[in-house]
This record gives C-alpha cells, sequence and structure tokens, in this order.
C-alpha cells in the first residue's frame, strides 16, 4: 500500500498553534489563509515583511509568521513605503480594511499607488467599522443601516460610498488592481489567484498592487454566516462588481 | 550652495539647515521622507539630489504624517532614517512619535522652529520646547531632544541624534529654529564620530531561520502594559543618568544664573560676559539636551545662586522645568520675546543689572 | 575686536550674495564669522538685508545687534530704515546712484559712492553688490582685497565661474574708488 501523503495542511506562513479571534463566520479567517498560502507557495514566507494596521485587522501578526510592525491607523501604506525604500528586496504588504484604507488613509494609500511603490496592499471591505461596533464606513452601501446610520445611508447626510479597487486602478503607478470575493468556492479560488498575482507583480517590481476583497460581517449586519454571505453576493456585488480593474502585464500580454 | 559638501577637509560657511542635511548624509542616513515647510525646506531641497546621487532613498511624502510613517517603517528595518520639520506641522506628526516611542524605534526629527500657534508665522521661535520635551502624542513617553546654538552644533548634534536614537532606541529631536536654520557660519564636517550599533536582534529582516518579529504597541493586557511602561521609563532614567548634557559657565561664583537654550543663548553669554565686566556675578547655564533636563545641575546651584533668569523666545515653557529643578530654593524670572530674534544682548544687560539690585 | 555690519537693498541686487562673500573673507581668515537674513516673507523688488557679525576674540557671536559698525545701503528705503542704526561713529555707506546724499545725523560717517553708476559702466549693473564690498574694505580695513578675492571663487558656483573676472574687477573698482569724491 502506498503511503498516505498529507494534501491539506496549515500554511507554514500561519503561526503554529495560534487562533484566530476573528467572529465566527467572519471573512477575514479566510482572507488570511489565502495570503498565508500565496506566501508559502511563492516561497517568500522569510523575505517578507507585513505592516499591520488598526481595525479588526490589527492583530494579523498574532496569527502569521512574518515580521512584521503594526502602523498607525491609515498610516499603513506609508510604513509600508518606508520599509520598502529601505529594504528593496524584501517582499512588503500591507492588510487593511475599508476605513485604514480608504478613509482615514485614502491619501496615503493613493499617494503610493500614485508613486508606484512595488509593494502590496490587500483591503478587506465589508462596508462597516467592525472592531468599533458597526458604524458607517467609506463604502457603506447607500441605504445600509450602521449605528451610525441608524435610518440607512443617505446621500444628503452621509455622501456616496467608493469604489476602492476602481479608484487604484485609475493612479498611473498601480500595476494591479483586482476586486474578488469570498462569497463561495470559486470565487475564493479567483480570490487566490488575484492575492498571488498581486504578490508575483511585486516580485517582478513592476509598481503597486492591490486587491480589495468583498468579506462579511456577520456580527455587526446581524445575519448568518450563509445570510452574510447572500448579502455580498446580492447587495455588494452589483456596485463593487468583482473583477480585475487594472493588470500591465495583462495589457503587455495583448499587444 | 547645494552643491555636494559631504567632505570636506577646511571650515565652509553654511547654512543650518544645509549643515543639518549634509551631517545626516555623513552620518549614514540611509532614508529621507519629508515635506516642505517654511523655514526648513533646504534640507528636504539638498536631501533630494544628494541621497538620489549616493542611491539612497528619497520620498517626497504626501503629507507630514505620510513622512514621518514613513520613518518608522524604514527604522522597523534597522536603517537610519529621518524627516525635518518645523512646528505646526510637526504637530502632525505627535501621533507617529508616541507609536515610534512605544515601538522603541530609533527614529530622527529635525525640527526647526517657527512662531505659531496655528500656523503662526515664519520668524525663529522657541514656542515648540514643549511639543518637543513633553509631547503631544498620547501616552506616557520621552523623546530625547538636542538643542544646537550655532551652526558647528547643528552638525554635532545630528551626529548624536543619530546616535543616541540608535543606541537608546528612542525617537531622537534636534530642536533648532529659525534663525539657526537660516545663518551661516564656518562648519567642520568630520568623520562621523560614534560606533555603529548593532540593530541585528530586533530589526525587521524577514523571518528566516528564527520566529518571527513583531514591532507593536497594542497592548491588550493592562498587566503586560505596566510591565512594558516600567521598562520603558528604566530606559529613560538611564538616558537621564548617561546622556544629560550642558554648558556651563561662571556659575561657581554666580549670584545670578542665566539658564537659556538653542539661539538665545549666544546672546545670554555675551550679556553675562559684559556683566561680569561690570563686577555683577552672574553664570551661565546652557541646556544641549532638554530632555533629559540638567535638573541634577540646577538643583546643586540653586543652593548657593540668589537668582535664576530663564532666557527663552516664546512666553516662557523651559521657566516651568528650571522652578521644578530649583523647587522653591530661589526665584526664577522669565526674560522674553514671544516670538523673532532672540532678546539683544542690551535687553539681557538691562534685565540682570534690575535684577542684581534686588538680591 | 567685534565688528558687525548690515548689507541692506532691493530683492535682486545681490545683497545676500554680498554678505555671504564678505563672511567667507572672514572665514579664510580665521576670525569667527555668523550672516544671518533677515526674515519674513521676502518678495521680488522688496527689502532685503544681512547682518554680518565677525569676531576674533570669542567662539560665538550674540545675533539680533541693536547697533551696527558698518551698513551698507544699496537703496533709499535701506538708507531711511537703518540710519538710525549705525552706531556713534560708525558708518553709512550709501549707493549715491539711488540714494539722497543726505545727513541727517552728525555723529557718523557716510560714504556716497555711485556703485550703481559704476557697476553700470562695468557693463553689468548687477556688479552694484560686489562694487559695493570694494568700498565697504576700503573703508573698513578688516579684510583684504585679495581674501575677498578668494572668498569670490568661493561663493561663486561652477557654472558661474565664467563670472569671477569681472566680480573681481568690480571688487577693485569699489576698492579704488576716490573717496574724496564721496563728499557732498
Amino acid at each position: 500500500m502506498a503511503a498516505l501523503t498529507q494534501t491539506f495542511k496549515m500554511p507554514d506562513s500561519i503561526k503554529k498553534g495560534s487562533k484566530f479571534s476573528f467572529c465566527p463566520g467572519c471573512d477575514h479567517g479566510v482572507a488570511v489563509r489565502l495570503v498565508a498560502e500565496v506566501l508559502d507557495e511563492l516561497g517568500l514566507r522569510d523575505n517578507a515583511i507585513l505592516v499591520a494596521s488598526i481595525g479588526c485587522s490589527v492583530t494579523l501578526y498574532d496569527f502569521m509568521e512574518v515580521d512584521s510592525i503594526e502602523a498607525p491607523h491609515g498610516r499603513a501604506l506609508a510604513e509600508a513605503t518606508g520599509v520598502k525604500r529601505a529594504r528593496p528586496e524584501r517582499t512588503v504588504f500591507t492588510y487593511q480594511g475599508d476605513g485604514d484604507f480608504a478613509s482615514i488613509g485614502m491619501a496615503e494609500s493613493l499617494h503610493c499607488a500614485l508613486r508606484g511603490e512595488s509593494v502590496t496592499a490587500i483591503c478587506i471591505n465589508n462596508t462597516t467599522y467592525g472592531m468599533t461596533g458597526g458604524q458607517l464606513g467609506p463604502t457603506t452601501l447607500l441605504g445600509q443601516i450602521t449605528t451610525t446610520s441608524p435610518t440607512g445611508r443617505n446621500v444628503d447626510y452621509y455622501g456616496y460610498p467608493v469604489k476602492i479597487a476602481e479608484h487604484v486602478a485609475l493612479c498611473d503607478g498601480t500595476a494591479y488592481s483586482a476586486r474578488v470575493s469570498l462569497d463561495s468556492v470559486p470565487n475564493i479560488r479567483k480570490a487566490k489567484a488575484a492575492i498571488k498575482k498581486a504578490f508575483e507583480i511585486q516580485q517582478k517590481g513592476l509598481g503597486f498592487s492591490f486587491v480589495e476583497i468583498l468579506s462579511t460581517c456577520p456580527t455587526n449586519w446581524k445575519k448568518t454566516p450563509q445570510q452574510a454571505h447572500e448579502r455580498v453576493r446580492e447587495e455588494m456585488m452589483p456596485v463593487y462588481k468583482p473583477g480585475v480593474y487594472k493588470d500591465i502585464t495583462a495589457d503587455a500580454e495583448v499587444k | 550652495m547645494t552643491e555636494c559638501l559631504t567632505t570636506t577637509d577646511n571650515k565652509v560657511l553654511t547654512k543650518g539647515n544645509y549643515a543639518i542635511a549634509n551631517a545626516a548624509v555623513m552620518a549614514g542616513c540611509e532614508c529621507y521622507f519629508g515635506y516642505p515647510i517654511t523655514p526648513q525646506s533646504e534640507i528636504g531641497e539638498f536631501m533630494s539630489g544628494k541621497m538620489q546621487e549616493l542611491k539612497r532613498a528619497y520620498v517626497s511624502a504626501e503629507s507630514e504624517l505620510a513622512a514621518i510613517n514613513m520613518v518608522i517603517g524604514a527604522c522597523s528595518t534597522g536603517a537610519k532614517a529621518m524627516t525635518s520639520s518645523s512646528s505646526c506641522a510637526v504637530a502632525l506628526m505627535q501621533e507617529a512619535l508616541s507609536y515610534a516611542a512605544s515601538d522603541e524605534l530609533p527614529v530622527v526629527l529635525i525640527s526647526v522652529m517657527r512662531g505659531g500657534p496655528g500656523l503662526g508665522n515664519i520668524y525663529p521661535s522657541q514656542g515648540d520646547y514643549n511639543q518637543a520635551t513633553i509631547g503631544g502624542g498620547n501616552g506616557d513617553y520621552k523623546l530625547i531632544v538636542l538643542a544646537p546654538s550655532t551652526v558647528q552644533e547643528c552638525v554635532d548634534l545630528t551626529y548624536k541624534a543619530f546616535y543616541l536614537a540608535h543606541k537608546y532606541k528612542n525617537p531622537t529631536i534636534m530642536l533648532a529654529d529659525g534663525l539657526l536654520g537660516q545663518m551661516m557660519e564656518p562648519v567642520e564636517f568630520k568623520e562621523y564620530p560614534y560606533p555603529e550599533i548593532d540593530n541585528s536582534s530586533w530589526a525587521l529582516t524577514g523571518a528566516k531561520n528564527r520566529p518571527a518579529r513583531v514591532i507593536r504597541s497594542y497592548a491588550p493586557s493592562a498587566d503586560n502594559q505596566c510591565e512594558f511602561l516600567k521598562k520603558l521609563h528604566a530606559k529613560y532614567k538611564l538616558i537621564e543618568e548617561n546622556e544629560t548634557d550642558w554648558e556651563e559657565i561662571n556659575t561657581e561664583d554666580a549670584d545670578i544664573i542665566l539658564v537659556s537654550f538653542g539661539s538665545p543663548a549666544r546672546n545670554a553669554k555675551s550679556a553675562m560676559k559684559e556683566c561680569r565686566k561690570l563686577g555683577i556675578k552672574v553664570g551661565l547655564l546652557r541646556p544641549i539636551t532638554l530632555f533629559p533636563f540638567p535638573s541634577k545641575r540646577i538643583s546643586e546651584l540653586a543652593d548657593t545662586a540668589k537668582k535664576f533668569i530663564s532666557v527663552e523666545i516664546n512666553m516662557g515653557q523651559m521657566i516651568r522645568d528650571i522652578k521644578l529643578a530649583v523647587n522653591g530654593k530661589a526665584p526664577v524670572e522669565l526674560l522674553n520675546r514671544p516670538v523673532g530674534n532672540p532678546p539683544s544682548v542690551e535687553e539681557i544687560v538691562a534685565r540682570i543689572k534690575k535684577e542684581s539690585e534686588v538680591l | 575686536m567685534e565688528n558687525n555690519f548690515i548689507i541692506a537693498g532691493f530683492g535682486g541686487q545681490g545683497v545676500l550674495l554680498a554678505g555671504e562673500v564678505l563672511a567667507n573673507a572672514f572665514m579664510l581668515d580665521n576670525i569667527n564669522v555668523t550672516w544671518y537674513p533677515s526674515y519674513g516673507a521676502e518678495m521680488r523688488g522688496g527689502t532685503v538685508n544681512c547682518e554680518i557679525v565677525m569676531n576674533d576674540a570669542e567662539d560665538v557671536s550674540s545675533v539680533n545687534k541693536a547697533e551696527t559698525d558698518y551698513i551698507v545701503a544699496l537703496n533709499q528705503a535701506s538708507f531711511d530704515r537703518f540710519l538710525s542704526k549705525v552706531k556713534k561713529g560708525g558708518w553709512m555707506i550709501a549707493n549715491s546712484t539711488l540714494v539722497k546724499q543726505l545727513k541727517p545725523r552728525a555723529d557718523i560717517n557716510y560714504i556716497f559712492a555711485p556703485v550703481t553708476a559704476l557697476a553700470d559702466k562695468l557693463g553689468n549693473v548687477k556688479m552694484t553688490n560686489i562694487l559695493s564690498l570694494g568700498v565697504l574694505a576700503k573703508i573698513s580695513r578688516l579684510v583684504s582685497l585679495e581674501t575677498l578675492e578668494k572668498a569670490l571663487d568661493i561663493v561663486i558656483p561652477p557654472h558661474r565661474k565664467s563670472l569671477l573676472p569681472l566680480n573681481i574687477k568690480a571688487l577693485k573698482i569699489g576698492y579704488e574708488y576716490d573717496l574724496s569724491l564721496t563728499n557732498v
């Protein structure tokens, strides 16, 4: 009888024995695992430096076995710039929420993209400030009820939500910008491919690479994980359409 | 003036801002991140050319918030990195300085003070003594603060800022003012005189053949944070014991001691000498480190001196530290100019004469 | 011994540069020197000035002096502004091309030299500042023509070195200007 081989295991980039502290059903766990698998597969773990952010993602360094620094709220891509400029041979990435990336950190995020810094940014978009209890954030959908939009987001009081991947794609320094979803197994596979592509683009030094991940917050949305994924499909994906918004390597292939 | 100054055998007549920038290059600064603000913009201008020429990192940051956080990022890898700014823009950096103190990172900030509060104006000022020594960030932290009073000291203390920042893993500010930034004096750029500090035990380099490292300030448990703060403050105590620095002239028999830092200390020194010629027993104590402040020495001098006069370009900020050190043993008077050039020698002499009549 | 100088004029007259040349000359003579500009939001065409303090005894000079030993006023506004600052027995060196030859104070010395006209005659009105330095060197006897020439070589950047001979010429014209002509 042939020897058994293990085909599924925890990635080396996940800290041994660590337990995610995310709420049950939250997509953060899936997203972190995908990033870890990609680091493993590309052999980047022991060369990588993570810049963690503020929000539910703050303790990412407790789950990932990579060198990490925790940035003040919104400043992750400024710190990532500093890390990369000081140590250009390292793989540098951020893992941020939509509030960190596109509200308090919008200037740092877009300017990092405009400079074409060779870093990778992963942004979890769950349409709310999760850690502080579900307030209105930059990606909260029109009509969405949060603790600070009790009658739903209306334009008069709150203005419009931001389409992050599209904005990042407009920056000339961006090499890759994609939006993916974790609502189904096929989409999770696509998400992993996008994350992998982003890191490969950094390895080639082609510019800023970005993946926005549509994600759930069952706790603050007051939904079961299944209902939450239905919301991603029915309410988020029509507005935040998954897809690749910029890929300079694909453009090159067309030519 | 933006031509290469990097190494010279002779003295060069150099503007304070260029002297600082060139000294940073000579100190081995690997990364400069900055955003322009008068009266220190020449530092970034010099660095933009020089760092690129030397194939070191230079970024025109989108804001001071970004600039100081880029410094944090670079320092987390053990690199020598810096930014430079002024008053209202240093105000924007306070959050990051608090993080850097907690992260124990060797951030170097050159702060060239201008008038405040708010936008204020671009005249020289010492209105940010409190901002530097007490800080505007949250939590119990201290920054090392160095105060030059000549252009040569701008060079020497820039070297020292990099050394102390790395030696103690503590953010360090060199606090100059607009007058020093724009002033030209002959300076010597000697080789960086300090030993290189080995950062390999903590720097982020990628977790190769070792457990991953984390540089963080988030401490979810109260117990951890108590331990951490005790450790941090033990370090500050060590810095006080080892690094407190000041210049002292004619204090031994002095009835009146002038205390002044930065550019006004120049006029205080001249005034002190004039008064000595008149037979008035005056001395000068010039703090070179503002944190650690020479409190112990001032306390000793307060046993014999009859009066202290704090000479500052602000509404009286350092005077609080002098009073704390003197601790009621002698009166502490203030001779200040709210903003602008330092009080003139004549003004200081007149005040000394007046104060000496009522000892 | 300490002496201080203020050089003042329009923006564009090369006031700061003249001060820098003078400061470099003192440095070359191993005399402690400090140069600092007037301070404020300067605009093209506005007035500008710098102060130079030289001291052969002290290592650090005081700044923001109440009085001045030598003032070089390249325009009327500077003459008016700084007249009261001249030390008793000190010197006001005025550009008589642009400054009225009046002596409102009796306790100071005046030199009225048409430095702009002389620079024009030399073929480059921009030499006004360096010409006035020549006059200042002659009056003050604190710095030699040779040292000022060396200082010019330091201050003039490599891409402008072709202008060095003209600057040295201007310096000499100023230095050799017949001061007896300056009496009103």
